[in-house]
Parts: C-alpha cells; sequence; structure tokens
C-alpha cells in the first residue's frame, strides 16, 4: 500500500518536472503540477497512460548509490543537484572531480572494473568512443522527454548512429570577451582587432591587444571553419574526407597568421591562467574564451566586461566549435534506474537554470532558453547568438585522433612561421594513417 | 634390495602421499593427499579455462542483446586469471616433485635400515635443516603473486594488440600479435621516428644530468670544503634547501618563471635590455632549461654525498703530498678525486639509471613540450618515461607502451651491470692505482 502510494506520488511528481514533455494535450499532467500534486492519484493514472515510456514508469532500486563525475569549475551546480535529488529520492549522490575531457579515458578504463562513476559528463566529441567501446546505456526512459525539451542541434549531438544516448545540460562555444574600458566598441572583423592591436600592444610592458590559446585547435576552428574548412566532411562523420588543409582552410589562417602582429607571443607561453590574470589587471584588452571563465571575469571587470561574437573572417560571421556538454549514465552501472533519474532531473529547465547561475553556461533547455534568466543576461545571450553560428565537433571516433596532430601543427605555423599549407598537410597526414591503424 | 625404493616413488607418482604411507609416514602422507585432493578440486575447475584463455584471451566480446548488455570475455582479466591460475599450477607440481622425492629418499633410508622418521621428527629435520627454506616459503609466494606475476603480465602486454580504438576491452577482444609491436616500433615510420628520437634524447639526458649535478655537488662540496671559507653551515644550508623543497612545487614554480613571455627570469633579463630566451617553447633551449633546472634540484644530494667522502680522506695523504711538493690542482687530481670516485662509483651509476627515469623533472616542468610535429603523441623533451606515461594514460596504447617499458629495462638493465662490473669498488681493489 504504501509502496504503490509513493509510486504514484513519484509519477505525479516526475510528471510535474517534465510538464513540458507532455505538451499542450495532456491536461492532467498540468492540473498535476498546478495542484502541487494533490490530485496525484487522479493525474498520475492519466500520466501512466498518456505518458507510456516517459519517466514514471522507472524507480530508483533499493539501496542505490550514487557516485557522480563532474569537473570542477561546475562542481557547484552538481552539488546544488545532488542535494535536491537526494532530498527527493532518498538516492545519497557522491561527487568525484575528474576534468570533463578525460572522463572517456578514464571510463574506459574503470568501468569494467566497477570503479567508475555511475552518471558521468563530456563534451560531445568523445561521444563515438564510449559508445563503440559500449561504456553507455541508451537514453531509453526518458527519450521523449529529453527530445521534445532541448534543442535539435544538441539532441544531435548527443544521438550517435541514430540512438539517442545523451542527456544535454548545456551548450558550450565560445565568443570575444572585450574590456570596455580599452575597446569602444566590439570589433567586427579580424582587421579590425589587428587595427586596434597596433594601437594597443606592447610587447616590453606586456599588453597584448588579444590573447586566446593559439596552440589549441578548440579556439582557432574559426580559422580553418570559416572560409571553407572542416575537420571531417559530411557534417563530420566521413573520417576519409580531411578538410583542415583544404583551399579555404589555408585561407582562413592567412588572418591567423596576420594576427602574430599584435600578439608576438609564443604560442607555449599562452596558458589559461596567465592569460586570465592578465585580461582581469586589464592588460589584455580582448578574448577569446568559453563561458566556463564568465563568472570570474565578471567578479574581475563588472560592468566593464562586454562579450561579442568573434569577429568575422575573411568577410564571414566567424564559426566556431560547439559542445554540447550532456550527461550519460556509465553501462556498467549497478543502479541503471537511479541513474537515469539523476541524469534526467539534473538536465531540467529548472536544473539547466542552476547550472546558468552558478556557472553561466548556456542552456540546451528550449524554456530555459526562453526564460527571462536568459533572455536578460546580456553575456549568456551573447553566446547563444555565437551558438547560432557554430558547428558541433564531430562525434566519430576517430575525433581522438585529430586532436594531438593538430595542436602540433598549430605552434609550428605560429611559433616557427611554417607554411600554414604544409603544416596542415602532414597534420592531415597523420590523422589518417592514426584512422587506418598504422598509428596501433 | 632396491623394492623399497621403486615402489615408493611409483606409488608416490600415482598420487602425492601415498609413498609416505608406504614408508608408513601416515601423517605426513595424508598431508600430501589433501594437498592432492585440493589441487584437483581447484585445478578441475579452472585449468582449462585458464589455458584456454590465454591461448585466445576470449572469443565473445561485451555485446547488446535486445538493447541490453551481456557480459562476455574480458580478454585482460582472463589474462590475468589465467596467468594466476598457472601460477598454482607451477606451485602444485612443484610440490608433487617435491613428494616423489621426498619418498624416494625415506624409503632408500629404510633399505639401508634406518627407521623412517615419525612426523615429529619430520618436523624437528625441517626446522634445523630446512628452516631457511620453510621460512621463505610465503614471503616467496607473496613475491611471486605481488612482484612476478604483475611484472610476466606486463611483458605479455607487449605481445598483444591491447591499445585504443580497436582492442579496447570489453566491447573489443584482445589477441596475441607476436613480436608485430616491436616491428612497428622499429619499423613503421611514423612510430620508429619518434622512438629514436626519443631515445637519443633520453640517453643525452641521462649522462648530461648526471654529469652536470655530480661534478656541480663536487665543486660545491669542495669548495665549501676550502680552508679559510667562513660560514659554512650558512653555504650548506643554502645549498641543502632545493633538496628540502618537494619537486612537485619548485619545478611547477619554475614553469612559471621560465615563461617566456610572462615569467620573471625573461622579464629580469630584460631590465638589462638582453632580449629574453625561448626557455621551454623552442625544443633546443627547452632541452637546456631541463638540464640546468634539473642541476639546481640535483647538485645538494651530490654535494652532501660528496661532504661525506672529504671527511673519510685521512689527513696524512694531503700532509704527504705537501711535503712532496704538490700544488693544490695536483693534490685534487691524485688524492681528493680518485678517493671520492672510488667510493661514489656506485651511487654515480644509480643516478645515471635514475636519470634515464626521472619522470619528475620533465613531467612537472615541461611536460615533455615543446610539442613536435612530426612525432607521435611525444615532445621535444620527453623521455622514453614520459612518453610511455603519455601512450598510457592519455592515448591507451598499452601494447606499445609496454613495448617500450621493456626497452627501457634492458637499456638500464645492460648499462648498470656493464658499469657497476667495471667499478673498482665492484673489484674490490682496495688500493687505488
Amino acid at each position: 500500500m504504501k509502496m504503490k502510494k509513493f509510486m504514484v506520488t513519484l509519477a505525479a511528481l516526475t510528471l510535474a518536472v517534465s510538464v513540458t514533455a507532455c505538451g499542450s494535450g495532456n491536461n492532467g499532467g498540468n492540473a498535476a503540477a498546478n495542484n502541487g500534486g494533490n490530485a496525484a492519484n487522479e493525474s498520475a493514472a492519466n500520466a501512466s497512460a498518456d505518458n507510456s515510456g516517459g519517466g514514471a514508469a522507472i524507480a530508483p532500486e533499493d539501496g542505490a548509490q550514487l557516485l557522480v563525475w563532474e569537473s570542477k569549475e561546475e562542481r557547484a551546480y552538481t552539488e546544488e543537484i545532488a542535494k535536491q535529488f537526494t532530498d527527493k529520492y532518498g538516492v545519497p549522490v557522491k561527487i568525484e572531480e575528474v576534468s570533463p575531457a578525460d572522463q572517456v579515458t578514464k571510463l574506459t578504463q574503470d568501468g569494467p572494473s566497477g570503479l567508475a562513476a555511475d552518471v558521468v559528463v563530456f563534451p560531445h566529441d568523445n561521444l563515438g568512443r564510449a559508445v563503440e567501446a559500449g561504456l553507455l546505456l541508451e537514453n531509453d526512459d526518458f527519450a521523449e522527454e529529453t527530445t521534445n525539451n532541448n534543442t535539435e542541434v544538441s539532441i544531435q549531438a548527443v544521438t550517435y548512429d541514430g540512438v539517442l544516448y545523451g542527456y544535454p545540460r548545456s551548450a558550450e562555444t565560445y565568443a570575444l570577451y572585450y574590456n570596455k574600458d580599452l575597446v569602444k566598441e566590439a570589433p567586427k572583423t579580424f582587421d579590425d582587432v589587428i587595427a586596434f592591436g597596433k594601437t594597443f600592444t606592447d610587447k616590453s610592458k606586456n599588453r597584448y591587444g588579444i590573447m586566446w590559446e593559439t596552440g589549441n585547435m578548440y579556439f582557432n576552428y574559426p580559422f580553418i571553419a570559416t572560409t571553407g574548412g572542416y575537420i571531417f566532411g559530411s557534417n563530420g562523420t566521413d573520417k576519409n574526407d580531411i578538410g583542415i588543409n583544404n583551399a579555404g582552410a589555408i585561407e582562413g589562417l592567412k588572418t591567423y597568421v596576420a594576427l602574430k602582429e599584435v600578439l608576438p607571443v609564443k604560442s607555449g607561453d599562452i596558458n589559461p591562467d596567465i592569460k586570465r590574470s592578465l585580461f582581469n589587471s586589464g592588460d589584455v584588452a580582448m578574448d577569446i574564451n568559453g563561458p566556463w571563465e564568465l563568472a570570474g571575469y565578471k567578479e574581475a571587470l563588472g560592468d566593464k566586461l562586454g562579450i561579442a561574437p568573434i569577429p568575422s573572417i575573411g568577410g564571414k560571421p566567424a564559426i566556431s566549435f560547439s559542445g554540447i556538454k550532456a550527461w550519460y549514465v556509465n553501462s556498467f552501472t549497478q543502479y541503471p534506474n537511479a541513474a537515469k533519474l539523476f541524469a534526467e532531473f539534473a538536465t531540467t529547465k529548472d536544473a539547466q537554470l542552476i547550472l546558468n547561475e552558478k556557472v553561466g553556461s548556456v542552456p540546451t533547455n528550449k524554456e530555459a532558453l526562453e526564460s527571462d534568466q536568459i533572455k536578460n543576461d546580456p553575456y549568456v545571450s551573447a553566446f547563444a547568438e555565437q551558438t547560432q553560428n557554430s558547428q558541433p565537433m564531430p562525434s566519430i571516433a576517430e575525433m581522438g585522433n585529430v586532436w594531438s596532430p593538430v595542436n602540433a601543427a598549430l605552434p609550428e605555423i605560429w611559433d616557427n612561421g611554417k607554411d600554414p599549407q604544409q603544416a596542415m598537410d602532414k597534420a592531415a597526414q597523420q590523422i589518417k594513417d592514426l584512422n587506418n591503424g598504422s598509428g596501433q | 634390495m632396491d623394492r623399497h625404493r621403486n615402489k615408493a616413488t611409483v606409488l608416490s607418482i600415482i598420487s602425492m602421499g601415498l609413498g609416505q604411507i608406504y614408508n608408513c609416514q601416515f601423517i605426513k602422507g595424508i598431508l600430501y593427499l589433501l594437498v592432492e585432493a585440493a589441487g584437483i578440486f581447484y585445478f578441475s575447475s579452472t585449468l582449462g579455462r585458464a589455458l584456454w584463455g590465454i591461448t585466445t584471451l576470449g572469443e565473445t566480446a561485451r555485446h547488446k542483446v535486445h538493447g541490453k548488455f551481456v557480459n562476455g570475455d574480458h580478454s585482460i582479466y582472463l589474462l590475468v586469471q589465467s596467468l594466476i591460475t598457472l601460477i598454482f599450477l607451477a606451485i602444485f607440481i612443484l610440490i608433487y616433485v617435491i613428494n616423489v622425492r621426498d619418498a624416494r629418499k625415506t624409503a632408500a633410508e629404510r633399505e639401508k635400515g634406518i627407521p623412517p622418521h615419525n612426523f615429529k621428527r619430520s618436523l624437528r629435520y625441517l626446522m634445523d635443516y630446512k628452516f631457511a627454506q620453510a621460512f621463505l616459503a610465503l614471503p616467496a609466494v607473496g613475491i611471486l603473486f605481488f612482484t612476478i606475476m604483475p611484472i610476466i603480465f606486463m611483458i605479455l602486454l607487449a605481445f598483444t594488440n591491447y591499445s585504443s580504438p580497436d582492442h579496447i576491452p570489453p566491447a573489443k577482444l584482445v589477441d596475441w600479435v607476436g613480436f608485430q609491436t616491436f616491428r612497428d616500433l622499429v619499423a613503421l615510420k611514423s612510430w620508429s621516428h619518434t622512438f629514436f628520437g626519443v631515445l637519443i634524447w633520453t640517453i643525452i639526458w641521462a649522462v648530461l644530468s648526471t654529469v652536470t649535478t655530480y661534478f656541480g655537488g663536487l665543486l660545491v662540496a669542495l669548495l665549501i670544503n676550502q680552508q679559510g671559507i667562513k660560514f659554512k653551515g650558512f653555504w650548506r644550508t643554502i645549498l641543502i634547501i632545493p633538496y628540502a623543497i618537494p619537486q612537485l612545487i619548485s619545478l611547477l614554480v619554475m614553469r612559471n618563471m621560465f615563461n617566456g613571455q610572462f615569467g620573471p627570469i625573461n622579464q629580469y633579463l630584460g631590465y638589462f635590455g638582453l632580449k629574453g630566451l625561448p626557455w621551454l617553447t623552442d625544443p633546443f633551449w627547452a632541452k637546456v632549461t631541463v638540464i640546468v633546472v634539473n642541476m639546481w634540484v640535483g647538485i645538494p644530494v651530490s654535494m652532501i654525498l660528496i661532504m661525506g667522502v672529504l671527511t673519510t680522506i685521512p689527513r696524512d695523504m694531503y700532509e704527504a703530498a705537501e711535503v712532496d711538493g704538490a700544488t693544490g690542482f695536483q693534490k685534487f687530481r691524485i688524492v681528493t678525486l680518485p678517493m671520492i670516485l672510488f667510493s661514489t662509483a656506485p651511487t654515480l651509476i644509480m643516478q645515471f639509471a635514475g636519470n634515464i627515469n626521472n619522470f619528475n623533472a620533465i613531467f612537472l616542468l615541461t611536460n615533455g613540450n615543446p610539442v613536435v610535429g612530426d612525432y607521435q603523441y611525444a615532445g621535444a623533451t620527453d623521455l622514453l618515461v614520459t612518453w610511455l606515461y603519455k601512450l598510457t594514460l592519455d592515448q591507451n596504447k598499452y601494447n606499445m607502451a609496454s613495448a617500450v617499458g621493456i626497452i627501457i629495462f634492458l637499456i638500464i638493465a645492460s648499462f648498470s651491470i656493464y658499469n657497476y662490473r667495471r667499478t673498482k669498488s665492484f673489484k674490490e681493489e682496495d688500493m687505488i692505482q
């Protein structure tokens, strides 16, 4: 009896949370939400009828406890969510700090031996590797809610081979942070950036018009993609079609090389910490960076902080890399239901708004994007604007072979003045070799 | 007269303990029989699987059936489990041989008319004559399972294709590939270029870092020990400080100090109108930087060592040298240096071997960077050991890492053994020529 009542209440609550999933045709659900679950008994009956395959069907296993991996920067949000989740379901949640970029590698190791987290989070470019290695459970129980509630781009990013795996939580790309005291208005093109840099950059005083991680492919993708380059063809699915060295990419890299004049620093000398401190102290006027720096920059610069889309390259609006960060459920988990519930719980509209509040992320939840909290935030909307003009990173397994060669080629161009065509040809060849397994 | 002997032997071969029982050593015989029973019980369920596992490394990977994962064979776990079973088998066979020999020996003594030991006397005999073996049996088993087994396992990995992306269990199986990994390492251009590049730098690094720290330490120790130097204790303390700070901290601080654009060192040089150097971003200068920083960390160690040796040199040697009219430099060349080298040669070789694998100095200071475009996952200052780290932790190329590891071991072992055998201290010549 008690169990049944619990289940019904649970169903109603789940419904209240995922009310948006029911669309407009579900009055019972709305009623349940509005009445705060008073009408639970009736509406739950409706709910299970309307919502077959919805969240109502699963409850956490007895004695379930979850381990979750989360990055240091976004831990505050997960702690908040974990607390709410434990209050609601009575399932204790432990958090371990693992950098999202390393989580798939770590999961490969720790998953089979049962040491890995039940719920993990990583940028979607790792998805192919993880699926190929059989590390993830599909997002089946909440597929409908996830698909209906999140933007199409984010759903595509967390889908692999037509199967939905992830629970999207934020869209990440980078934009141009600038210091309004130093830059009167945000530059529209990189030529403007160079013109401004000539007036501002002074190497002897360590003042630079612009600074970004010049040796990291992630931030330099605009110089490849805006003028027609790409990583893999057919929307990032054809591993044999590598476009980092085509005519378009080389065209864009000319701008990259030209920028050296206003940032005469070796790529190896630029690291996020140094860049942060220079930008905060007003010695760097512009920084190409992601939303994870937002909270810190806001604190340091206050009203002086501005964010604009990345300046155009070759007359075209710059195309940035976007990554969808999503929760995934480890296929080796002992508590699949609890883990799925957590992943769903942590990606609802409210949860994404908490993430935005704590970290400054761009939500993927459609309603969250429409909410005042996002709409009235000039910073987040600037990122959202850049996201409109971004390409999701390829998620095929071969993406793992791209970073090292390109991250080696960029410093050669930047530091040693190597011809972009030569450097990129070499990188492309290395990626091909790795794809064809000669790197084995 | 050898009836007993053959009977006992044959019986013991048929089953452990029968020979002992035939020799009227009932307790011992029953103990052996129990070991036999335990062995048969254990091996009947595991031995077949172990042999199958170590030859095939699994036949079905973990796969999906109707959207649910079904566990298959995890090649790596199979390999470890098979190894454990096989080690048990080796122990079992060893006990078997001991039992046959024991039965035969006792029977031979019976033929000579010596009555077989009763159990108490057997124990006494064991404690009196075989005490060391009995006492060391347990630690030996521990070493077998906790040291030797993992080493065998790691060596075996080099002969598999255990690597990302296509051979990482449980979704994929691992297979034996024989010497293919080693062949790739030296023959495949992408790998061999990196391997030899990193290997040559590793050797250069090992020689330079050992020589610089050793002679740097020698120089400092001699300077402090000169007569007429004041505040000896103070100088010593100053020079030991780098050794006292954990490397993790000091090297990460150095990393920031040497930053080519924002580091204090280049800024400082800038005050004098000197152009800074690309300390960590240029392949050549990065190598210079790691050597220099390593001197700062390593000199104190040699200094302390050599100071200790200096105190042991008999004063009368110097007095004799002075009587003969030796100059300061001659005293150093003929008395001090040979004495020091004589006592520290083994440590010098140890330092050399340690420097080949000096993970900290490289990993913390440069992380192997600056990147080199045509290397496979390695940078200009990567040593074999840090490259191995990257191969394992960042790229999951375990088979390649294992092959590189084996090669590192061979290099270090051969170097060390060869050198050590040639040192005078090994030959125990107490006269310095």
